[in-house]
């Protein structure tokens, strides 16, 4: 696996958070510590699945302007940036994508430049069209899976071979310190035993804020997920300008993958 | 009592469904298990007779309300005095339902969301009598608009957790419960208080709310009639999937559900989704209709009464109202207070807020059917919890004036 001295990382972020320029200085922070992979994530108003972190976050976000039409604007800023080998994931609710039709959805989302969608409400078995929608357009639908996920939805949930599978180390909501143990080694190599026979990534996240917990991680998984840890790096303390906040981010990102 | 051949539909045409992250689909498979198991179960429905009877105080009686009858010339008037069951509302047939299956299943604390409080109250006052710890959760809105049942959940031994995320009302609990759950759910129960959310609750509250209608079947052949029409107020929509349900293979009733109307039809101004304002969308883990903008972003609503105050609608009523099985009417805040005095001062009842929105309604009916019909409306709840509402909207003076003595007197005890 990734024995590189960079870690694979997919790092998340929030469109128009804390305001439009600000974001899209902390995506080039992101890019430009070369990140593999960068998880954006379309504000919606009722983020059931998120913590208090992302909803406040995603509120401001609202708050500032943020459409879905600007989101894919967004999108394709950032998979448009010079130099850039980082893969651009749209992560959201169905709410979202069912109101503009899970289609269009997908079309907008690869003609923005997506790789992957992460749609966690849109389960395989309940997803509206979603992976044959986004295979036909090339992207690739990555399920989110959890220690309780059971053997029987695992098998389900890979066989359909997606490309990527995000696993959440914990249950509950993002935002909460994890602890790595045994028991997360254990649903990883569960995880991991489905998709290596296709070649199918494994990311893994949820509570990851510290080198330590990335060094950990990095022998077993394709790809380290880091999110509400940058949310709250963001706006503490405030960013004096967008120049100083994409240097924080970029160098708040490269601490995270290297020693 | 319980629909057994098949409780679990799962969806209703193309609404409901199981729409959730993974993290919750265990508790939710589980979930469905353990009560197509025990409604199959002779000492759980036992348990629950028996309960309904000596702690809800069942069967609720219905009233031939006749001195409105008379005064509106039309159709026979009655109320089911759902309000009279214990706690003040309809609420309480479902919180004992799953408060005894989450005891059945080993579950060791509830948790619990609420808007107007009428659930919240509910569930802590089953919680207090099966001995487990609850958890309620409520938007600081109505944490502040509705403290009289805030106090009553804390003295059943509840704690009340203030929610300040989003619009911090009733969608809001829910997400946070939802939160809760996610991180909880192998102890803890997840007590939904109306017919929505992912599957298997819909199923799960229609059951155990559908002792109304079959209370109210028995009621009018012990009376020698059949009801002609059917009337009930939705905000999610537990009291009228529960009066209906038994009555919706009957084509001789009609079905009327009444939404919120509140103060104009604006998006933002009322909580009315049936008559083409609400879309379908996924949101809380089902599909139905739901107050969205055009991004599918939940719009915020409007209603006098807190209890209809939600952006969504149950997925069984989304569909009975596109299949026709249910017409849908509004009744605005204003007609909700003239409904509320009328049968006050006619029937001595006092509706609550949400039930009036279906009285309103039903006076106009019942005019336009005639003598001879029958027409029942579901008085889902009663109105003591919002004399802090009621009292300011018809007799502002005298009652600013009571409040501003009981504040001198506490002042002057301190």
């Amino acid at each position: 696996m990734n024995q590189s001295t960079f870690a694979s990382l997919m790092v998340h972020m929030i469109p128009f958070f804390p305001d439009l320029p600000s974001s899209q200085a902390v995506a080039r922070g992101i890019v430009r510590a070369g990140a593999d992979h960068i998880e954006i994530q379309f504000p919606f108003s009722d983020p059931s699945a998120d913590g208090p972190t992302i909803e406040a976050a995603c509120n401001r976000a609202l708050a500032q302007g943020f459409r879905v039409s600007k989101g894919f604007d967004f999108v394709r800023e950032v998979a448009n940036l010079p130099g850039s080998r980082t893969r651009v994931h749209i992560m959201t609710y169905a709410s979202l994508v069912y109101a503009r039709g899970v289609q269009k959805f997908c079309a907008d989302a690869a003609e923005a430049g997506a790789w992957g969608l992460i749609i966690p409400d849109l389960p395989t078995d309940n997803d509206e069209g979603l992976r044959e929608a986004a295979q036909a357009q090339g992207l690739h639908v990555v399920p989110v899976v959890v220690p309780t996920t059971t053997d029987s939805r695992l098998d389900l949930i890979t066989s359909t071979s997606p490309s990527m599978v995000y696993g959440a180390l914990r249950t509950g909501i993002t935002g909460t310190k994890t602890e790595l143990g045994p028991e997360n080694e254990a649903f990883i190599q569960r995880i991991l035993s489905r998709l290596r026979p296709y070649g199918g990534q494994l990311a893994v996240g949820f509570g990851i804020q510290e080198r330590a917990q990335v060094r950990a991680l990095q022998p077993l998984v394709d790809s380290v997920i880091v999110g509400s840890a940058l949310v709250r790096a963001i706006g503490n303390p405030p960013a004096t300008s967008e120049k100083e906040l994409e240097e924080r981010v970029a160098n708040f990102v490269t601490r995270l993958a290297t020693d | 009592m319980f629909e057994t051949d098949k409780p679990v539909q799962g969806f209703f045409g193309q609404f409901g469904g199981r729409y959730v992250a993974e993290v919750l689909r265990t508790a939710l498979d589980e979930l469905e298990e353990a009560f197509v198991d025990a409604i199959h179960d002779p000492i759980f429905k036992e348990e629950y007779s028996d309960l309904l009877r000596d702690f809800v105080g069942r069967p609720t009686p219905m009233v031939f309300a006749e001195n409105a009858t008379r005064e509106i010339g039309g159709a026979n008037i009655y109320i089911k005095l759902e309000g009279l069951a214990a706690t003040g509302a309809h609420k309480i047939n479902n919180a004992l339902g799953q408060g005894l299956l989450a005891k059945r299943i080993g579950k060791t604390r509830i948790i619990a969301e609420t808007g107007a409080g009428q659930h919240g109250v509910a569930t802590a006052a089953v919680c207090a009598k099966l001995g487990l710890p609850c958890r309620v959760y409520m938007g600081e809105v109505d944490v502040r608009r509705q403290r009289p049942n805030v106090f009553s959940m804390e003295l059943y031994g509840a704690e009340v957790t203030s929610v300040t995320s989003g619009a911090k009302t009733l969608k809001d609990a829910v997400n946070e419960a939802l939160r809760d759950w996610a991180s909880s759910f192998a102890e803890t129960h997840y007590l939904l208080g109306s017919a929505l959310g992912p599957s298997p609750f819909p199923d799960m509250v229609r059951e155990f709310q559908s002792i109304i209608g079959g209370e109210v079947k028995t009621q009018s052949k012990d009376r020698g009639f059949h009801p002609d029409c059917m009337v009930a107020c939705v905000g999610g929509g537990s009291n009228a999937i529960g009066f209906f349900a038994p009555f919706l293979g009957d084509s001789r009733v009609s079905l009327i559900g009444v939404e919120a109307g509140g103060r104009g039809t604006s998006l933002g101004d009322h909580a009315a989704r049936m008559d083409g304002t609400g879309s379908v969308g996924i949101v809380q883990g089902y599909k139905s209709l739901f107050l969205l903008n055009e991004d599918g972003q939940v719009q915020d609503t409007h209603s006098i009464s807190a209890g209809l105050d939600y952006p969504g609608i149950g997925p069984q009523l989304a569909h009975l109202g596109t299949t026709g099985r249910v017409q849908f009417l509004r009744s605005t805040d204003t007609e909700a207070l003239e409904a509320l005095k009328f049968f006050a001062r006619t029937e001595g009842v006092i509706f609550a807020l949400e039930s009036a929105h279906a009285g309103a309604q039903a006076v106009k009916i019942a005019q336009e059917m005639g003598p001879g019909k029958n027409l029942i409306i579901n008085m889902s709840g009663r109105g003591d919890k919002d004399i802090f509402i009621t009292a300011k909207a018809i007799a502002p003076q005298a009652w600013k004036g009571f409040l501003s003595h009981e504040i001198a007197d506490m002042e002057g005890i301190q």
